[in-house]
């Protein structure tokens, strides 16, 4: 009785076992369509990104500004910016420095 | 008898046999029960096997994705500081015709004509004819690769294949150099990181701005034209880490193009060239001085002549006007080179030597690209001793005058120049005391803003110009041309030098219809250049770059806390 309770106890553990395989490997499946999903959105995104790094360069922003802005845009030069700090607060006016 | 009998009796319930055969019936039962565990537990042990078999069925989905990987040959990207591609690995499809697979020519050729208007069907019917595969377009978009596949056409053949797409065009292109049609890096970054590149696949990040570099590049490009220089070089360097945020050299080349580039005129004047530099190196000379303390700021030279004579050597003062009575830092304001002469004498040969070599100046230097000079090697004397004191007679790169001028600003500390972002706290070397420093740099300042100082164009309000000009003939076969290097070393702000800005233009003219403003806050105009010298032409257009990118500097890398 001892035996037959040792090998049903066996072979429900491989059962369960080859049960739980079973849906791992579904898991693993879903884990792969979408790891490639991914793979897929990133290399998009990376795409789109090179589009906007092209689209928004400095030549092209040049290339803009004669067209839309030509005369709309105006240089400041450092002496004409100021920082402001709250402390306790209060506001603070300084001039912008190059160093921090 | 009825013993002996008893005693048979006996011996027969004894018997070994009977008691053998008993014995013999327990094993059996036995074995039979080993026997059908053992067929049990072969059986769970081979489909343990095939579990554990199931198991590692990662590796296999691995294997099934390598070579789609393989096929696309790897690249790691190549960002900015800001993230920016510089240059980026994209697949893209190339389709070719395979003219035996075509049934019917003229319904294709409609059909292609319907895609691709522009295309010249001529030679496409010529190719077709043939009968031999040929490319029809590469790189088609996703649209037009739909289309193609819709037709359905057997003979239309799309093949995926990788390209390196270099977004910023020309601006970087002395850097991140080239790849060849094997995906090998063959100049640059792409063949010095190619290892790295190959292994990496998350983006190699540089020091560098796009921003930055398209700014210095255009105000080069435009005072190329204005001085019609041979070619111009700059170095924006932070001077605490080495980082470097720009590094221009013109003429420059497309790598998008795939040219093979064999006109010597497109060497990276930054970091190839070996040049004379000239005045530029009277500053290392007063630092040595300084550092041995020989010399003081405020050190007096009496009677200095305006020509003294070494061996075949000839030196002579290039301002006649100079006065005979000069401090230490008057020498270096007014660029003197017989008191320069007399600083170096102060120091010696062995001194000065070993000041230039721990400022990396005299050998070849570490850097992040293979495209780096050799400073031309000689053997040093009295005479040459007085002769480099003034910047005559010693050559350098570019790349190393920025680092040298880097030490000097940021306190005396050791920096290696590079192009790769700075991840980490950095182990600095001190090569002589923060005074020593501080009076340097207090002395560039006053080259700029005094009246008697060779760079007052440089001074750009709120940025704290301070820097050292250097005017060199160019060295030819047997001696020198008429021909000059303009050189510029600047720090700035000297209060707290964050930045060192090299310009340097090779055979500049000049340019007699060029307005220069005066900086001095006197309003005055000056038309036309009116001596062919560093403080003319590299000094203003370091005041113009240093204008342009001051308000990203100042904005963009302030660090709030």
């Amino acid at each position: 009785m001892k035996k037959f309770f040792v090998f049903i106890l066996i072979f429900s553990l491989i059962v369960v076992t080859s049960l739980i395989k079973n849906s791992t490997k579904k898991i693993d499946d879903d884990i792969y369509s979408l790891n490639e999903n991914i793979r897929f959105l990133k290399t998009r995104l990376e795409n789109t990104k090179l589009e906007y790094d092209y689209l928004s360069s400095s030549e092209k922003l040049l290339e803009y500004q004669k067209l839309y802005f030509e005369n709309s845009l105006q240089k400041f030069s450092i002496d004409q910016i100021n920082t402001i700090e709250i402390l306790n607060n209060e506001l603070f006016f300084d001039k912008l420095r190059v160093t921090d | 008898m009825e013993n002996n009998k008893s005693r048979f009796i006996l011996e027969e319930t004894n018997d070994d046999f009977q008691f053998g055969k008993y014995k013999s019936h327990i094993d059996i039962k036995f074995n039979r029960i080993a026997f059908i565990f053992f067929v049990f537990f072969i059986i769970s042990f081979i489909y343990s096997i095939h579990l554990v078999h199931l198991g590692s069925r990662e590796s296999d989905v691995k294997i099934i994705k390598q070579p789609q990987m393989n096929n696309l040959a790897k690249r790691a990207d190549i960002v900015d500081k800001n993230g920016t591609f510089l240059a980026k690995t994209v697949s893209s499809i190339d389709i070719g015709i395979n003219p035996v697979e075509i049934i019917d020519s003229k319904k294709l050729i409609i059909n292609l004509k319907y895609i691709f208007p522009n295309k010249d069907y001529d030679l496409i019917k010529l190719n077709i004819k043939k009968k031999k595969f040929f490319w029809f377009e590469k790189m088609v978009s996703d649209e037009n690769y739909e289309k193609l596949m819709r037709l359905g056409d057997k003979s239309i053949k799309p093949q995926e294949k990788i390209r390196r797409l270099y977004p910023q065009k020309n601006l970087f292109s002395h850097i991140i150099g080239q790849i060849d049609d094997d995906n090998m890096g063959i100049s640059g970054l792409e063949k010095s990181l190619d290892e790295i590149l190959k292994q990496n696949n998350s983006p190699i990040e540089l020091s560098v701005d796009k921003d930055i570099q398209f700014l210095i590049r255009e105000e080069l490009i435009k005072f190329n034209k204005i001085f019609n220089t041979l070619g111009s070089a700059a170095i924006l360097m932070n001077v605490n880490t080495g980082e470097i945020i720009s590094i221009v050299s013109l003429p420059d080349f497309d790598p998008n193009q795939r040219n093979t580039i064999t006109d010597v005129n497109y060497i990276n004047r930054a970091t190839k060239g070996v040049y004379e530099l000239g005045s530029v190196f009277k500053t290392f000379t007063l630092a040595a001085a300084l550092n041995k303390r020989t010399v003081e700021p405020q050190t007096k030279f009496k009677d200095l002549k305006k020509s003294i004579r070494c061996g075949k050597n000839i030196i002579n003062e290039y301002d006649k006007n100079i006065p005979s009575d000069l401090t230490a830092e008057q020498i270096l304001i007014r660029s003197g080179n017989i008191g320069s002469v007399k600083i170096g004498q102060s120091v010696g040969i062995d001194d000065y030597k070993k000041f230039l070599n721990d400022l990396s100046l005299i050998n070849r230097i570490n850097f992040d690209i293979e495209e780096v000079g050799v400073p031309i090697s000689f053997n040093w004397g009295k005479c040459k001793l007085a002769t480099v004191s003034y910047g005559h007679g010693i050559t350098t790169t570019l790349l190393q005058l920025a680092n040298a001028y880097s030490i000097l600003a940021n306190g005396g500390y050791q920096i290696q120049p590079t192009l790769v972002k700075i991840k980490g706290n950095l182990d600095q070397k001190k090569l002589f005391e923060k005074d020593i420093s501080s009076k340097i740099v207090s002395i560039l300042r006053k080259i700029v803003i005094l009246k008697e100082g060779t760079a007052s164009l440089a001074n750009v309000e709120g940025y704290e110009v301070g820097g050292k000009t250097g005017t060199a003939q160019k060295s030819a076969i047997g001696g020198y041309s008429r021909d000059k290097i303009n050189t510029f070393a600047s720090i700035f702000p000297t209060s707290k030098p964050k930045y060192s800005l090299v310009v340097m233009l090779d055979e500049p003219k000049i340019n007699n219809e060029y307005i220069y403003h005066y900086r001095d806050g006197s309003g005055i105009k000056y038309k036309g250049t009116p001596f062919n010298t560093a403080g003319w032409t590299s000094v203003e257009v370091a005041g113009q770059i240093i204008e342009k990118i001051g308000p990203i500097l100042a904005t963009k890398y302030k660090e709030i806390n």
